[in-house]
C-alpha cells in the first residue's frame, strides 16, 4: 500500500475541523473576517460621505466604464465557484484536483488584477489621479485597499499551492486551504458591495 | 491517534449537494447582469434604483455566505455572531456617514 492511498483512507472526512486547533483556526478566521468587516465598512462611509465632492477633475458618471467591471465582476465571482470546487475536492480527498483548482483561482485572480491595474492607469490619464480631489482619493483607498487584498490573496495562496504539493493533504494543511477559501469568498462579497455602491451607484448619479 | 480514527470512507456525503453552489453561482450571475443593465439601459427613478440595486447586492451576499462560505452548516453560531457584531459597526459607520451627507 503506498503512502498515498495510506493517508486518503486515515484522513477524516473534514480534515480542516478534525482537531481542535483546526477548529480554532477555522473560528478566529472568522473574527478576523468581523474585523475585515469594519475596517471595509469604514472605507464604505468615507467613499459614500465624499463622493460628490468634485471641485475638479471628472465625475463617476464621466469616468466609469461599466464594461469592464462587469468583466471584473464575472471573473471574480467565477474565482470564488473555483474555490468552492477546491473545497469540494478537498472533502473527497483529492490533493490533485484541489491544488488544480487552487491555480485556476489564482489565474482568475490575477485577471482581475490586471483588469483594475488597467482601469485605474486609464483614470489617472484622464485627470482622477489619487490627490485630485475627495472623491478621487476616497475612491482610489476603498477600490486600491480591495485590490490589494486580492494581490495578498493570490501570493498567499500560490504560496499554499507550493506547500501542498510538498506536504500534501493532512489534518495540519487542511484548514489553512479552508481559510484561504474563507478569504477569497470574502474578497467576492466586499466588491459586490464596491460594484454596487461606487460603479453603478456612481453612474446613477447623486 | 485519536483524530483518526472519525470516519469511514464509506460516508462522506454529510456535506450539501454541490447543486446548491451552482444555483448561488447563477442566481449571482443573473442578479450581476441585472443590476448591470439596468443601470446601463434603464432610465428608472433614482431613488427606486438604488433601493432595487442595494436589495440585489444584499441577496447574492446572503446567497454566498450561506452556501460558498458554508454559514448554513452546522456549528456555525460563533462566526455568526461574529460577523454580526462587524457588520454592525460597518453599518454605524455607514449609517453615520449617509445622515451626515443627506440630512
Amino acid at each position: 500500500m503506498s503512502a498515498h492511498t495510506h493517508e486518503a483512507d486515515t484522513l477524516p472526512l473534514e480534515p480542516e475541523k478534525a482537531t481542535l486547533e483546526g477548529k480554532n483556526k477555522v473560528l478566529g478566521f472568522w473574527l478576523f473576517l468581523g474585523g475585515e468587516m469594519v475596517l471595509f465598512g469604514t472605507l464604505f462611509a468615507a467613499y459614500i460621505a465624499l463622493r460628490n465632492q468634485i471641485p475638479d477633475g471628472p465625475t463617476p458618471q464621466e469616468l466609469f466604464k461599466l464594461s469592464t467591471v462587469a468583466w471584473a465582476t464575472m471573473i471574480l465571482l467565477t474565482s470564488s465557484l473555483t474555490s468552492v470546487f477546491a473545497m469540494m475536492a478537498m472533502h473527497r480527498h483529492d490533493l490533485k484536483m484541489m491544488l488544480i483548482w487552487l491555480g485556476v483561482t489564482v489565474a482568475l485572480g490575477l485577471g482581475f488584477l490586471g483588469l483594475e491595474i488597467y482601469e485605474f492607469y486609464e483614470y489617472v490619464h484622464e485627470g482622477h489621479g489619487f490627490t485630485t480631489n475627495a472623491f478621487s482619493t476616497s475612491f482610489y483607498t476603498l477600490v486600491g485597499f480591495h485590490g490589494g487584498h486580492v494581490a495578498f490573496g493570490i501570493l498567499w495562496i500560490t504560496l499554499l499551492i507550493i506547500q501542498g504539493t510538498r506536504k500534501g493533504l493532512t489534518v495540519v494543511t487542511a484548514p489553512k486551504f479552508y481559510v484561504a477559501s474563507l478569504y477569497w469568498h470574502f474578497i467576492d462579497v466586499v466588491w459586490v458591495f464596491i460594484f454596487t455602491v461606487v460603479y453603478l451607484m456612481g453612474k446613477v448619479g447623486p | 491517534m485519536s483524530t483518526h480514527e472519525t470516519t469511514s470512507p464509506s460516508k462522506r456525503h454529510k456535506h450539501p449537494s454541490p447543486a446548491n453552489h451552482y444555483y448561488s453561482y447563477i442566481a449571482s450571475i443573473l442578479l450581476t447582469m441585472i443590476a448591470f443593465l439596468l443601470v446601463m439601459y434603464g432610465g428608472l427613478d433614482k431613488t427606486f434604483l438604488y433601493g432595487f440595486l442595494l436589495f440585489m447586492a444584499l441577496i447574492q451576499v446572503t446567497l454566498q455566505l450561506a452556501y460558498w462560505m458554508h454559514m448554513k452548516e452546522k456549528g456555525h453560531l460563533f462566526p455568526i455572531i461574529g460577523i454580526i457584531f462587524g457588520g454592525i459597526v460597518a453599518l454605524t459607520a455607514v449609517a453615520a456617514a449617509v445622515f451626515w451627507m443627506w440630512w
